[in-house]
């Protein structure tokens, strides 16, 4: 025995039910039942004009689809359907200036002269290579050795400096970071280069003459120096 | 006329995405058909759901990479709830059917679920969304239909979850009750009740709005 609550219930069940095969169908005439709550006919007939199916927009759709398909393809080859941590290339935390003890300090003391022995093995190939072809067409004379080895003072003196500084943290990581590291490099290679090769004009020689002057002041005590720290160039 | 539509098969008792469903599990690329049918459904349900156009997208993409990640893992349960006698009010029989749209709409429900819960900010219904979902020609029409619209999804929006959630399966994405049943994880019974009420509710808030 069903309760009138069950019983309206299933009726406005049915009066649903019969809508939708109506929509199926593509039905002009919706049916009609006289038993149905006369409210629950109104509120029917308000829902279905109000609450309409709303479609995301294509340029979502697409970029779901294409984010699915390579989820496809990962799981068609045993692999799960998100690649995990996708989200954020990870960076690994270095101390890059550290204290006495510890790695940072193997690193100031292994890989800054092996940095500075690789730059100088190559920049004295260089200037032996100008100073072996003699003389320039002009006339002028071929670029010194010290001429190459008068760059590195300065960085020389700050080595025990850089030692002795509090560690503080640095994010490595990521192809940024390499690329800006690698351009750094380059640029620091081309100065040295331009810095150990005579200038072939007239007004360069002369510019590249009065400023090599003004830095004989000093020049006796920089070659030892950095003779000492790389021992090759000499 | 009603006896017409009492023998009326429930068409959603056969999955009628078998065929889309086997493709898939063999060639995961095919999943694309499935998404492209489905689509709007569930993205129809995030979005009355949660009533934020961003919101409703994000969810939708969860619910789809969830699903193809677990379609290796979908089993389809009808022949069994037939034979349990396909009209029975238990919740289990209910728990026991299962078509590709039934189980993905309770992975939609509780992605929906976990959105409400992470941000209680969206319970206010926003109207002005609910308005442009019919565009109209005519722009009498287009007030109208506006004004339907915004007042339809008033009434709802101040529904329980629970008869809300009926509402929306029911008259946007044209579930039949089993279906709803199905991913509500209740009975068809308490569905059927559900809905009876809900209706009643929305009919009297919008005749006292009317009034």
């Amino acid at each position: 025995m069903l309760g009138s609550g069950t019983r309206d219930a299933r009726r406005t069940e049915r009066y649903l039910d019969g809508l939708t095969t109506a929509d199926d169908r593509r039905a002009s005439e919706v049916p009609v039942d006289v038993d149905v709550d006369p409210a629950v006919r109104f509120a029917v007939r308000e829902l279905r004009d109000g609450l309409t199916r709303v479609h995301p927009s294509f340029r979502f759709e697409e970029a779901l689809a294409a984010r699915l398909a390579t989820g496809a393809a990962r799981q068609a080859a045993g692999l799960p359907v998100e690649e995990p941590g996708a989200a954020a290339v990870p960076g690994t935390l270095a101390q890059f200036r550290g204290r006495p003890t510890g790695g940072t300090d193997a690193l100031v003391a292994t890989a800054v002269p092996a940095a500075l022995t690789a730059f100088a093995a190559t920049t004295a190939t260089e200037v032996a290579g100008s100073e072996a072809a003699g003389p320039a067409a002009d006339g002028s004379a071929p670029a010194p050795a010290s001429r190459a080895r008068a760059i590195w003072p300065a960085a020389a003196f700050r080595l025990p400096e850089i030692a002795a500084r509090q560690p503080r943290p640095l994010i490595v990581g990521g192809v940024g970071v390499g690329v800006a590291s690698a351009a750094i490099s380059l640029g620091a290679v081309f100065v040295a280069w331009r810095h150990s090769h005579p200038a072939t004009s007239r007004m360069g020689r002369a510019a590249r003459e009065a400023h090599g002057r003004t830095a004989q002041s000093g020049r006796g005590r920089r070659p030892r120096v950095i003779d000492g720290i790389l021992g090759v160039v000499s | 006329m009603l006896s017409r539509v009492e023998d009326r098969a429930h068409p959603a008792r056969l999955d009628r995405d078998r065929g889309l469903v086997e493709e898939a599990r063999l060639d995961p690329s095919r999943f694309d058909a499935l998404y492209r049918k489905y689509l709007a459904q569930v993205y129809s349900y995030a979005y009355y759901e949660l009533q934020d156009h961003h919101a409703a997208e994000d969810a939708t993409e969860r619910v789809f990479m969830q699903a193809l990640a677990g379609l290796p893992r979908f089993e389809e349960r009808v022949d069994a709830f037939i034979a349990s006698g396909e009209g029975s009010s238990g919740a289990a029989d209910s728990a026991d059917f299962s078509t590709f749209r039934v189980w993905l709409f309770r992975i939609a429900r509780n992605v929906v679920a976990n959105e409400r819960r992470r941000d209680r900010r969206r319970q206010v219904s926003s109207l002005e969304d609910a308005a442009e979902l019919s565009a109209p020609d005519n722009v009498v029409d287009t007030a109208t239909a506006r004004e339907a619209a915004s007042a339809a999804w008033e009434a709802v929006s101040r529904l329980p979850e629970d008869r809300r959630r009926a509402v929306i399966l029911r008259f946007v994405d044209e579930m039949s009750t089993a279906e709803i049943a199905a991913i509500l994880g209740r009975s068809e019974g308490a569905v059927r009740v559900l809905l009876h009420r809900a209706l009643r509710a929305v009919a009297d808030d919008l005749r006292g709005r009317l009034s």
